[in-house]
């Protein structure tokens, strides 16, 4: 009896069913097993419970013998297709691993390959596709770690600072010692009209990028009309990444998630990217009632243990015409998939990404969620359609970013070295002459509402801003030339600037505060009264507009109850500060070292976003 | 699309060229009347400061950064370097330009009938107020702009609901606050409005306000979605303008010691001794009745501005456009209460001519009757000439009955003769001479001087010192004769101690240089 009968007798599964995977099968290649297991038919609980009914018995097999000789004539990629793997000889057979073992080819494929009859052991596909790729992945894990410093040395965060960029750093700082010693009153007068003056351009240029951004807000890249004339037949195959750490509290969440999106199942090709220690998610995913709708792949061991290189080694198990990446919380539109489709075919060939906007779902659970729901409003909603409009670099969002396949692999994929490999791609993507659109949809994450996970995050997101300035600005006139002289600017006041107001903020305020409470005569001998007087309208008026600019993009969102929390900006500003020091510091000490965020600990239930 | 582009650019090329000739009539017209000797107050005011900065020597700080209003005072900057005196006619010249450019473009992308455009150009050619914003000098062109825009944004939020729009308003309020500090009772006006903008907002099925009020506010849900809402509109739209506001008392505490003294200090803006003098002339006639009152001040506006009714008759059924109008009226029957010891000057009048042509810019497309409609609208901005001749002849301020007199009888104005006279004077004095004056009333006569560097004035530190004992610092004092009427706003008047004890142990010898009627300029020995 085989596989797909013993379910059916068990009413495990239809015999519609399984012409619908027999078919799916000979269209797609994928094995019968991986389809049923991963496509939403069968739950693997259920699998296991079939076969152990029918006297079958699956093994643990991760301590399993293994003869590098036998695994090196085998493909991963086809062991992982039929979820099935030769370990070694013995006894003259094939002792081979398989979650399906009535799979004929893969059985065929033994005896073509070895000469032998296998035996076969009954295993998890999940210890297969775990053992697998360890055993076998070593080849894609370091394509994935070194691909891009082959292909590219200059563009990849492998070295942090070249030489030419510590004799400046140092030069500069030297500089300004001498200056100290020299004229003190005289070096700090420059030193703090130039910080102030740069912190309200900065400002200033930010509130013109919201307002322009702001003058586009009802534009629809992509209206219901035209995602309604969308034809599921004419859809391609879409690649979803879910790179994931220890995120098991998540897993029903986010197959619901998932199968919220309206997109054909079929044509869904979505991998849940699962690092080789991380048997917290493993055994979540084994322990599910339900279906799964998703495919696991390990990501071997291999440093730097980040986002982007299990990104990137999940891009050699892909499918897909189009590629996007989710994190495990989130909540996308459920249109966003056939929007981005629709809006790929209506721009120009050169535009290669599409970035949605992020928002939250847990907005109101405390003082961090709220501010994190203005700073996000304010970023997707106005300033990246303001750099769009301009045509200027856009640091592209952590998730659901939407790119063409072909062209991601012609870019080299993400730099693993970089903590923040999306805002990095971005700017990679426009030198090389490609363009990323904004789209009219929304994936709504789980804002972090504890401080020290908040700042832990906030911290590998400003250093990766760091990262990638540094890596971007080793030449800065090569730079410039690639994306023109709006895009320099764009992208020194964004990617650049940023962390530097993060790291003077405070120490503005500390002064700004100290002359106002205690009048510090000793401040006022530093500084002129012109001086002050400068100091105090940039810092004041720097404030206020970016309060403003945060309060018109919760207007814009009509969350309306949020408005006065922008107001407590600059109180959530000291906590960016706090978060860029550490960053800083870290750039120096461990600049690849990845500060994980957990997720799952919001109380608020997440709900399907309705479709805008 | 060639052929609309084509024709797109030829109308605004031709917009563009019919604002030059406006600003060269507005120019030749504002120089022309200089030179006929019309200066006024503001002007004054403006000169003076502007050359402060860039000719006086001392601590120009607080003149740089508290003078008040603040944007029409930077205004003049770039057009010293033409002629100090002239600046502010060459600013308010070009700034009305400009105003006509504004509200031109608006109403060639709303309609494409050119007799529109029309009226719109004989308007800012003929009516007397509108004359008077661009040749007198003074800051009105700057809030009629701002104001302009204020509202234009606001009923550009009505049709498209955009942050954008409302955004825009506010940084305009924010900057129309610059122009004239008073604008900020606006925000109280607002709220009515914003609570209706809110109410309709609501989705309920309910049409009626009464009705959709009533529901929301017996339901806690909506109650909430009201209440947030309206707040939320009026903090996005008047944040911004209270912020800046508090931010500048912030500034002006900190470097003058006083929040208020960009409103306050005759040293920072000219209109506080100006408005309480012209009140005060005025009142002080046994005869005198003042045609400000409560209530029939509106009636005023509309007397002013009959096009204001024909504006609300076309917004009728419009309840947010209808409130937007009545809160110019609201706000200056406040202003009336709230600064009882002022006169409403032009400025007020004129943004309700503002007003109602940015509601014909809106709404002249959709109307019906057509010719009738033009007829009408001829006939009333006709009728507005004389009313508004009427108003600025009949005006309570001298400064704007002086300049609609030149303006009709071609006379030289001999308002400033005194000021000049004493001014020549100085300026004829030895090299090196110094003369102590106080310009919180002696502007004028600093303005008309050669040299600001040889007048010793409160901005720079050793003034105080120089009042004290003259005589280490000065060879002359200019001080504020008795007959002046605004002697009692400045320490050197006839009750300063040098003048009233002319020998004593720490002061020197006075004797007369040069009288005028209100002016005696003192020689120390």
């Amino acid at each position: 009896m085989t596989i797909p009968e013993i379910l059916i007798k068990d009413g495990f599964l239809t015999e519609a069913d399984q012409d619908k995977i027999s078919n799916f099968s000979e269209r797609s290649g994928l094995s019968f097993i991986k389809i049923l297991l991963n496509f939403g038919y069968l739950s693997r609980k259920n699998y296991e419970r079939s076969l152990s009914n029918a006297g079958m018995v699956f093994k643990q097999i991760r301590e399993e013998d293994y003869d590098l000789d036998v695994l090196a004539k085998t493909e991963l990629k086809f062991a992982d297709a039929h979820l099935a793997l030769p370990l070694r000889i013995e006894n003259n057979k094939v002792v081979t691993l398989m979650a399906n073992p009535s799979d004929e080819l893969f059985i065929d494929y033994i005896r073509f390959t070895y000469d032998l009859e296998p035996e076969i052991i009954l295993a998890s596909d999940l210890d297969i596709t775990w053992l697998s790729h360890v055993l076998l992945g070593q080849k894609y894990v370091k394509s994935a770690v070194f691909e891009l410093l082959n292909r590219d040395p200059e563009s990849s965060a492998l070295t942090t600072f070249t030489t030419p960029q510590l004799i400046f750093t140092f030069g500069m700082f030297a500089l300004v010692v001498m200056g100290l010693m020299l004229s003190f009153v005289n070096t700090t007068i420059i030193i703090n009209v130039l910080l102030s003056s740069f912190f309200l351009v900065s400002i200033i240029f930010k509130l013109f990028l919201a307002l322009v951004g702001s003058r586009f807000e009802l534009h629809q890249a992509v209206t219901r009309e035209e995602v309604r004339q969308v034809k599921d037949d004419d859809l391609p195959i879409y690649t979803i990444h879910l790179p994931v750490y220890k995120e098991d509290k998540l897993i029903k969440k986010l197959i619901w998630n998932l199968q919220s999106l309206d997109y054909p199942r079929e044509k869904l090709d979505i991998k849940l990217l699962i690092e080789e220690d991380d048997d917290k998610t493993l055994n979540a995913v084994r322990n599910l009632d339900f279906p799964a709708v998703f495919e696991v792949i390990v990501v071997p061991f291999h440093m730097p243990k980040t986002k982007p290189k299990a990104c990137n080694y999940g891009l050699h198990f892909s499918r897909g015409e189009f590629l996007t990446i989710y994190d495990a919380e989130d909540v996308p539109d459920t249109d966003q998939l056939k929007k981005c489709v629709s809006l790929f075919g209506k721009l120009p060939n050169n535009y290669v990404c599409i970035q949605c906007a992020l928002n939250y779902f847990n907005r109101s659970e405390n003082f961090l969620t709220r501010m994190f729901t203005l700073e996000y409003s304010y970023w997707f909603d106005y300033m990246l359609p303001g750099l769009d409009t301009f045509d200027i670099p856009i640091p592209l969002g952590g998730t659901s970013n939407h790119f063409k396949f072909e062209f991601l692999i012609e870019l080299g994929g993400w730099d693993p070295f970089n903590v923040t490999e999306d805002a990095d791609l971005g700017v990679r993507a426009y030198a090389k002459g490609y363009k990323v659109a904004i789209i009219n949809s929304t994936t709504y994450e789980e804002a972090n509402n504890e401080m020290f996970n908040w700042v832990r995050q906030r911290s590998r997101w400003i250093k990766g801003y760091m990262q990638t300035h540094l890596v971007h600005m080793r030449n800065p006139v090569k730079l410039w030339k690639k994306i023109g002289w709006k895009g320099f600017l764009g992208f020194n006041f964004f990617i650049g600037a940023t962390p530097v107001t993060f790291l003077v903020y405070p120490l503005l305020l500390g002064i700004f505060l100290c002359y106002l409470v205690f009048d510090l005569t000793s401040i006022r001998s530093f500084f002129p009264d012109w001086v002050l007087f400068m100091s105090i309208i940039n810092l004041m008026v720097g404030n206020i507009l970016m309060i403003y600019v945060n309060m018109m993009a919760v207007f814009k969102r009509r969350y309306y109850e949020l408005i006065l929390f922008a107001i407590a900006n600059p109180v959530y500003w000291l906590l960016h500060s706090w978060a860029a020091y550490k960053g800083l510091y870290q750039l120096v000490v461990k600049p690849f070292y990845w500060e994980k965020t957990n997720h799952g600990l919001s109380k608020v239930n997440n709900q399907a976003a309705p479709v805008e | 699309m060639n052929w609309k582009f084509k024709i797109n650019i030829t109308r605004r090329q031709t917009l563009l060229f019919i604002t030059i000739l406006i600003a060269i009539y507005y120019l030749v017209c504002g120089i022309y009347i200089n030179n006929l000797g019309y200066f006024n107050q503001e002007t004054l005011f403006y000169i003076e400061k502007v050359r402060i900065i860039f000719e006086g020597t001392g601590y120009k700080l607080k003149v740089i950064g508290l003078t008040a209003p603040a944007l029409p005072f930077f205004a003049t900057f770039p057009f010293t370097v033409i002629s100090s005196l002239l600046a502010p006619v060459i600013a308010s010249a070009l700034g009305t330009a400009v105003l006509f450019y504004l509200m031109a473009s608006t109403l060639v992308k709303k309609t494409d009938d050119d007799y529109y455009l029309f009226l719109l150009i004989i308007m800012f050619l003929f009516h007397p107020g509108i004359l008077y914003t661009a040749c007198s000098g003074k800051a009105i062109y700057m809030a009629l702009i701002f104001f302009y825009m204020f509202f234009l944004n606001i009923f550009k939020f009505y049709t498209s609901n955009t942050t954008f729009h409302i955004s825009i308003a506010s940084i305009c309020l924010v900057l129309l606050l610059f122009c004239d500090y008073k604008f900020i009772w606006l925000t109280l006006f607002f709220i009515p409005l914003i609570f209706s903008i809110a109410l309709q907002s609501l989705n309920l099925a309910e049409k009626e306000s009464l009705f959709r009020m009533t529901q929301s506010f017996n339901s806690p849900s909506l109650r909430r979605k009201l209440i947030n809402k309206t707040f939320a509109l009026y903090v996005i739209l008047f944040i911004l303008p209270i912020a800046s506001i508090i931010c500048y008392k912030l500034l002006n505490l900190t470097n003058a010691n006083d929040a208020d003294y960009f409103l306050s200090s005759p040293y920072a803006t000219w209109n506080v001794i100006a408005e309480r003098f012209s009140y005060e002339t005025a009142a002080l006639n046994p005869d005198f009745k003042s045609p400000e009152v409560s209530v029939l001040l509106s009636a005023r506006m509309v007397m002013f501005c009959p096009l204001i009714l024909f504006a609300i008759a076309l917004f009728w059924r419009s309840t947010y456009q209808i409130l937007t109008l009545l809160t110019p009226f609201a706000f200056v029957e406040f202003l009336h209460i709230k600064y009882d010891k002022a006169f409403l000057v032009q400025e007020y009048y004129l943004i309700f001519l503002v007003l109602a042509v940015l509601c014909f810019i809106i709404k002249a497309q959709p109307v019906k009757h057509r010719l009738l409609f033009k007829v009408v609208l001829t006939f009333i901005i006709l009728l507005q000439f004389y009313t508004g001749y009427y108003f600025l002849s009949n005006s309570l301020i001298d400064d704007e009955r002086n300049f609609v007199t030149i303006l009709k009888d071609r006379t030289e104005d001999t308002q400033q003769d005194e000021n000049k006279d004493m001014a020549n004077y100085i300026n004829g004095l030895p090299d090196g001479s110094k003369v102590l004056a106080d310009d919180a009333i002696a502007y004028p006569i600093v303005a008309f001087t050669n040299d600001v560097g040889n007048m010793l004035l409160p901005y720079q530190d050793n003034f105080m010192g120089a009042v004290e004992t003259p005589g280490q610092y000065v060879g002359y004092i200019l001080i504020a004769n008795a007959k002046n009427t605004m002697a009692g706003y400045s320490i050197l008047n006839a009750r300063y101690g040098p003048v009233m004890f002319q020998t004593g142990n720490n002061y020197s010898t006075l004797q007369k240089a040069y009288e005028t009627d209100h002016w005696t300029l003192y020689k120390l020995y």
